[in-house]
């Protein structure tokens, strides 16, 4: 880690939204005009970098320009990243190639000397030691999670199956591409299925389809190849002790909760607190069985067996009678699909971390694509929630680029900073960076950005957006804070 | 012409529970009986048609084709391979598959056939029901009104192997029962209240859980798993001591649960789970509050409301069970133990009684805002119907008790005994056709509409009569008395302030836009006797502000108000929600 800066406080953040198509890319930078030394002048955060689709007009190279632009804008030096969970839209910029001259291998140039991601992301959460006879999501392990007079559940097991669901999550996705390609198969006696929910399905089975492994790999390795580097897997109330390198900012994770945190505000809705537990790890389970169901799509499809192999089968013709029937469920296969993906992409969403920045008498919220069941903790738990430091936000970065169920209402209500009159004093700005028409349909109120959420930002704060750079040809949205001295 | 009358039934091997419950080893098996019919290829009969095709591989199986009758015998393709217990023969075969989903799906719409005394639709306009036994790789199965269809998945075992949904005899009968609900009752789909939505759910388990327990090789491997009853002189016994409710309660309840073991509750949606806290749950001391499990947060979840009344059902179906083996110990005793076969007899046969009363009361339930009290005294009404003197065994009393202790009572508008009170409204039937009543929904509506002050109607309010059927049953003189009920709903779609206008006002939900569209349910089932005479008119008036705030509240509350869900099927949806424990979040978003 870089010596300490001057024990000055930064006297404004610039605030980068780079234009990444439907994505997340952040730079925000501290700058210390006290400091003496050239080097302690600014501090620099990367919160995200990564994209699953680009405006038609947008450059075939905007990755590595925004790549190239951190590299140029930081003089060289990053000092934190945030990879506020594993969708592709928010980590694709970090994946390497073996030229290494890949975005990633960019941005790992930079030498950051602390990357932050969520607790499921932690390595030892994924290999957990199973008490003897009791392998993760076997029924032992279950019956192990079990409440005992006077005991306590065994969360870390839970938390394993918990990854491992994630984990089956990704092949479910995978899977899903593969159906996804023999329903739009041309057949003459069936019909392909309809553009609209394939599309769908096809984004977001992409974008939760298994992450590229060299960002994975890049991210969990790329602090320790220096000295002082430090990986951080942080959960809501993680104590992070970033002062020497950021001066005069404090950071507070409000999410995503621990099991047990998650727990606490679950358990209120249940009386049986034992049944809670099991309920909980059937949960878990059924994505195990989802994803075991996948492997078979991908094992047949590749024409490893089959379900009955010596059964007789029609091949390329269906009897009239049946082909109505068969439409019919090929249509419902999908619609099957779609709602299954997108409660899988919500899972995966609620992995966010949430940080809270605090410099210079500010506030600034930066949630990942944190929905609902994540924000219930900070905002619900028992208590003490955190509603009390979240009313004077001052930049909220919109949740899951303006989506209708990533910024609670319990949250909006909150910012007292917001306000209908456009030269109001301190008045809230919002961030969002995202592109209408790659996930969810306006028929169905499921289109990102939502209409009434936008309406919402733009009536009652400052309202950025990166379609803004889109439609300029810029590369970034550009916001400044000043901190009063 | 054949002189020999046709068979009127056929028997077919079926799976008794699932391939999981097994006798040494081997699967258990049983023959049920269903219909007779000569069957199309598929098999395809005359309510029925299997179509084996599995998306997810884009595979369409050749159908099962059956012998003709020969001999005045029908063949069952599988009794030989089910003898041999050649368990691999009767998995890998996907034929057999077919004719387990056909037998289970006829079975239990004879079930309702035999229980309602006449034919039971679909709810959808069509004779026939798809079932695709394969239909796709995934831990799910459901019913589809739209696509007139049951579907079923598969998917690979914690163990390995291929797990078939459709190879689960309760999975089968609770889907189906959606299908034939969806008849019964098209408008209990609606949003409504949160013990709507779960009877649904509720109800299908109920019908699934006493089809199991109806049958008698089950029942006997629930007392017996390991055969370790004495015997005396060749006789299977068994100890009255393990016949107590509590003891019955572990061994059949629990034990079945254990069995359905965990690989298949994303698909059962926790059955299991419900069948264990149907044992589990505390039932109410008398000075509790009856509505401590309905103001629970995780029951206001549709998917988990429904366990309410499967918890009253099923201990009714102990506790009946129990009074039955009463009278067993006044027979035949050896050694102060019963006969085993016996006792699994009065087992099933209670499972078979409460299954007809069960069935039967959806007759005398309202056809909108279903809340558990109306269905208790359906349950009532129905059986004092059928059968007057219930002292044999007391199976009402036993209901009213059993559901008392989860907090349900029959609504203050019932009579003393639980049932429905019996119509003393002014009527007038000289405008309408007596004949033309037992059938005819124009005529029914013809009589409403001109008795709708006597019938406390919306004047207002689009009135449609959902459907007019025969309700057959014995007189107590042994005559067969032909009675008729008619369904019809009341419907009224108002902005939200014009809901000030009731009298008293129904407070619009916080939040509500004004100009917000909400749509008010009413309607009522009139059950006519032998004369065409109103008996019982079960309704809910749409104009019930005590019921229609509460129900908004809750509407407003868990976004259904919104269309996002339109091209989600509802039943997979909740399965979804059940299996995932996936709480509402509908307040928080924009």
């Amino acid at each position: 880690m870089s010596p300490a800066a001057t024990t000055n406080k930064p006297s404004k953040l610039r605030i980068r939204s780079y234009q990444v198509g439907f994505g997340d890319c952040f730079l925000l930078t501290f700058y210390y005009p006290k400091a003496k030394k050239p080097a302690d002048k600014e501090r620099h955060i990367l919160i995200d970098f990564g994209s699953t689709g680009m405006p038609e007009d947008a450059p075939p190279d905007q990755m590595m320009r925004v790549a190239r632009d951190i590299e140029s804008e930081c003089g060289g030096k990053l000092h934190v990243i945030v990879a506020t969970h594993r969708h592709k839209d928010h980590i694709s910029g970090f994946s390497t190639n073996k030229d290494g001259d890949g975005t990633g291998d960019v941005i790992a140039g930079l030498a950051p000397d602390v990357i932050i991601q969520p607790w499921t992301e932690e390595p030892e959460a994924l290999d957990p030691k199973p008490a003897k006879g009791k392998a993760a999501g076997s029924k032992k392990a279950l019956k192990a999670l079990a409440v005992d007079a006077g005991g306590t559940p065994d969360a870390r097991a839970l938390s394993a199956l918990h990854v491992a669901s994630l984990a089956s999550m990704h092949k479910i996705s995978d899977a899903m591409l593969t159906e996804v390609r023999h329903l739009t198969d041309e057949n003459r006696f069936t019909q392909r299925l309809g553009p609209a929910v394939a599309g769908q399905i096809a984004f977001l089975a992409n974008d939760n389809g298994l992450p590229n492994r060299s960002a994975v790999e890049n991210l969990a390795t790329m602090a320790k190849k220096h000295k002082g580097g430090q990986n951080h897997y942080v959960h809501h109330g993680y104590p992070l002790k970033l002062s020497k390198l950021l001066p005069g900012v404090k950071v507070n994770v409000l999410g995503p909760p621990t099991l047990e945190q998650h727990a606490e505000i679950r358990k209120q809705r249940s009386a049986d607190k034992n049944e809670f537990w099991m309920l909980q790890a059937a949960s878990r389970q059924f994505w195990g069985l989802q994803a075991a169901a996948g492997e078979l799509v991908t094992e047949f499809s590749s024409g490893k067996g089959g379900l009955f192999p010596g059964a007789k089968i029609y091949k390329k013709f269906f009897p009239s009678h049946d082909r109505w029937f068969i439409r019919q469920l090929r249509a419902m296969r999908g619609s099957q699909m779609l709602s299954l993906v997108r409660i899988l992409d919500e899972a995966m969403n609620n992995t966010s971390v949430i940080l809270l920045f605090e410099v210079g008498g500010k506030k600034l919220l930066f949630s990942g694509d944190a929905q609902i069941e994540n924000w219930e903790y900070a905002l619900k738990r028992a208590g003490k929630n955190d509603l009390e430091l979240l009313k004077g936000v001052d930049v909220y970065k919109v949740g899951h680029h303006g989506s209708r169920n990533a910024t609670p209402k319990t949250l909006w209500e909150s910012f007292d900073r917001r306000s209908d009159s456009p030269g109001a004093a301190d008045r809230l700005k919002t961030i969002v960076s995202t592109m209408p028409g790659k996930h969810g349909t306006k028929k169905n109120h499921s289109e990102v950005p939502r209409e009434t959420l936008v309406d919402a930002l733009k009536s009652q704060s400052e309202y950025h957006t990166t379609e803004t750079a889109a439609e300029r040809g810029e590369l970034y949205e550009d916001l400044t804070i000043t901190f009063p001295k | 012409m054949s002189s020999t009358p046709r068979p009127r039934t056929r028997r077919l091997t079926v799976i008794a529970q699932d391939p999981g419950v097994r006798i040494d080893g081997k699967i258990l098996t049983t023959e049920v009986d269903v219909p007779a019919e000569e069957f199309a290829p598929g098999p395809r009969g005359y309510r029925v048609r299997v179509i084996d095709y599995d998306t997810s591989t884009g595979t369409l199986y050749m159908p099962l084709q059956y012998e003709p009758l020969r001999d005045g015998r029908y063949i069952d393709p599988f009794k030989e391979a089910a003898a041999r217990a050649a368990d691999g023969e009767l998995l890998d075969d996907p034929q057999f598959h077919q004719q387990m989903v056909y037998a289970v799906v006829m079975r239990t719409l004879a079930r309702f056939e035999f229980a309602l005394g006449r034919r039971v639709s679909w709810g959808f306009s069509g004779h026939q029901l798809n079932v695709a036994p394969h239909a796709f790789a995934d831990a799910n199965a459901f019913y589809s009104e739209q696509d007139q269809a049951l579907v079923f998945g598969y998917f690979r075992g914690a163990d390995g192997r291929l797990v078939f949904s459709c190879l689960s005899h309760d999975v089968v009968a609770h889907e189906t029962t959606h299908a034939l609900l969806d008849g019964l009752r098209e408008r209990y789909t609606d949003p409504s209240s949160p013990e709507q939505a779960g009877f649904h759910e509720g109800f299908a388990d109920v019908v699934a859980l006493l089809s199991v327990f109806s049958l008698k090789d089950v029942v006997k491997l629930l007392l017996d798993p390991h055969h370790l009853k004495g015997r005396e002189g060749g006789e299977d016994l068994i100890d009255p001591d393990e016949l107590t409710p509590d003891k019955l309660r572990d061994s059949v309840l629990l034990g079945l649960a254990e069995q359905m073991g965990q690989e298949m509750a994303g698909i059962r949606g926790d059955r299991a789970g419900a069948l264990r806290r149907s044992v589990k749950l505390t039932p109410l001391k008398p000075t509790d509050d009856p509505r401590t499990y309905s103001k629970m947060p995780e029951f206001m979840e549709p998917h988990r409301r429904g366990e309410i009344l499967v918890a009253a059902m099923l201990n009714a179906f102990i506790e009946v069970w129990v009074k039955r083996i009463e009278r067993l110990k006044r027979g035949r005793v050896v050694k102060g133990m019963l006969d085993l076969q016996s006792v699994v007899e009065e087992g099933s046969d209670a499972a078979e009684q409460l299954l007809t009363m069960a069935i039967r009361a959806l007759d005398y339930a309202p056809p909108t805002d279903l809340q558990f009290c109306d269905y208790l005294s359906a349950l009532i009404t129905a059986d004092k119907e059928l059968v007057p003197d219930d002292t044999k065994y007391g199976y009402r009393a036993i209901l009213l008790e059993s559901f008392a202790r989860y907090g349900l009572r029959p609504p203050v508008s019932a009579s003393s005994d639980g049932s429905w009170r019996l119509f003393d409204g002014e009527v007038a039937y000289d405008r309408s056709h007596f004949e033309s009543m037992l059938r005819d929904p124009d005529e029914v509506f013809r009589f409403i509409w001109e008795n709708r002050e006597g019938l406390d109607l919306d004047e207002s309010a689009y009135t449609r009569v959902i459907s007019v059927r025969p309700c057959r049953r014995m007189g107590p003189d042994g005559f067969t008395l032909r009675e008729t009920v008619a369904e019809y709903i009341q419907m009224i779609t108002l902005r939200a302030e014009e809901l000030q206008q009731f009298d008293p006002p129904i407070n619009i939900p916080d939040g509500m836009p004004n100009d917000q569209e909400v749509t008010l349910y009413g309607g009522g089932a009139l059950i006519f006797d032998e004369y065409g005479r109103i008996k019982y008119h079960v309704n809910n008036r749409i104009r019930n502000v005590p019921r229609q705030g509460p129900r908004l509240e809750y509407l407003w509350q868990f976004g259904y108000f919104d269309d996002k869900a339109e091209t989600e099927n509802v039943f997979a949806r909740m399965h979804l929600q059940r299996a995932l424990n996936l709480p509402s979040t509908s307040a928080e978003e924009f």
